[in-house]
């Protein structure tokens, strides 16, 4: 799933116009602000309810939905044929994102949430409005797929171009729900998966790792792991591996990389998970620095 | 044509890419000593007391190892060459 932010003055009218755009090519989450800030509060969400009443039953369902989680519900979904709602807590950006992914292609973030996490932006506004996105943007590193000054500037289909050569968000759940979708998948009564992670310490006397920073050579990895893959998959009862490795800064606890094989039986998948895990860590050119609480360093240095 | 360096070596040359002019008779090897005139502190990272390219580093040219694809640091260079240095991988 691709994420992609919007932010600055007009950014709900343009998330608008992409999410139409994106659902022409894919399955479309989207992600706004839970309550509307002060500007729309007064024009949108004040006005009285339409004539035929969508508004008013819109609201009243989820002021009753609310009710439950006043009651202690950790989470209310109300379905009916048309569709759901749903309210819940202790759910942030970061968490939606990773809970869509799995069953989304693309995922439009609107409004001044997009800042809380490292996504590529679509970022509206003059110099002057925009400047404090620029700076964090920069300061950041965060990618910066297009700028203007008014929603009605911005290509969807350019945005949509730039935005798929992005890095997507690959969860566990995506990978097996990729490989379930395999044309083969009726003859797999078998799906092996590995997930390594940032471990904190390797014995309880090690010094704590913050975190971990991964290096990608952009391009030639991908197409290692891609080569690796397709070799295993010429195995007999090996269907479909996929693998994928994230980059940048991971914490403590975060996934690092996922191997998933689609295969005949559970024999052929446990030996073959293991194989592209080992491939992977001794063939693609990714490259691991360790930070703990009291240096940092590269980890080939330290074999 | 153009060097990626990664990990320690992108530190050491405090750079990540590098664009080097070389004469259409380049080879692998004139764009490795071109690389390291510009940027000496590499070459402790990258040679060993011989010279020669330390047995952990690696050399990719367009992806590919020339060492087992075409003739080391004798392949002759494309101006549209990508050249990689890199340490061990460690990936996962």
């Amino acid at each position: 799933m691709y994420p992609i932010g919007v932010v600055g003055p007009g950014a709900e009218r343009l998330a608008k116009r992409l999410t139409e755009h994106l659902a022409e090519h894919g399955r479309v989450g989207v992600v706004t602000n839970r309550r509307p800030d002060g500007n729309r509060a007064d024009s949108e969400q004040g006005t009285t309810p339409s004539a035929d009443g969508g508004t008013a039953v819109a609201e009243t369902r989820t002021e009753e939905l609310d009710r439950y989680r006043t009651a202690g519900a950790a989470s209310v979904y109300g379905l009916d044929d048309e569709g759901w709602s749903a309210i819940g807590g202790g759910m942030d950006l970061h968490d939606a994102l990773y809970a869509m992914a799995p069953a989304r292609d693309f995922c439009v973030v609107e409004g001044p949430i997009g800042s809380a996490e490292d996504l590529p932006l679509v970022v509206l506004g003059g110099v002057e409005a925009s400047s404090a996105t620029d700076v964090d943007a920069d300061a950041a590193g965060r990618l910066v797929l297009a700028r203007a000054p008014t929603a009605d500037a911005i290509d969807p289909e350019e945005v949509r171009e730039t935005l798929e050569a992005t890095e997507p968000i690959e969860t566990l759940e995506s990978l097996v729900e990729g490989v379930k979708a395999s044309p083969e998948a009726p003859q797999s009564g078998a799906i092996a998966t590995f997930t390594g992670r940032v471990r904190a310490q390797e014995d309880a006397e090690d010094t704590p790792t913050e975190y971990l920073a991964f290096e990608k050579y952009e391009g030639v990895a991908d197409e290692r792991m891609a080569q690796i893959s397709s070799e295993l998959e010429a195995r007999e009862g090996i269907y479909e591996v996929l693998m994928h490795h994230r980059s940048g800064r991971l914490d403590y606890g975060e996934d690092i990389v996922f191997v998933v094989v689609l295969a005949g039986h559970r024999g052929e998948a446990f030996e073959t998970v293991e194989d592209g895990i080992d491939r992977l860590k001794a063939e693609v050119p990714i490259f691991k620095k360790e930070v703990t609480v009291d240096e940092e360093f590269w980890v080939h240095d330290r074999p | 044509m153009q060097w990626k360096l990664f990990a320690n070596l992108a530190e050491a040359a405090g750079k990540r890419r590098i664009d080097i002019d070389l004469s259409s008779e380049a080879t692998v090897g004139d764009a490795l000593a071109a690389l390291l005139e510009r940027h000496p502190d590499l070459e402790a990272e990258v040679l060993d007391e011989e010279g020669d390219l330390r047995d952990h580093i690696q050399l990719l040219r367009n992806g590919r190892n020339p060492f087992v694809t075409a003739n080391g640091l004798d392949t002759d260079l494309d101006a549209s060459d990508e050249l990689a240095l890199f340490p061990p991988v460690s990936g996962g």
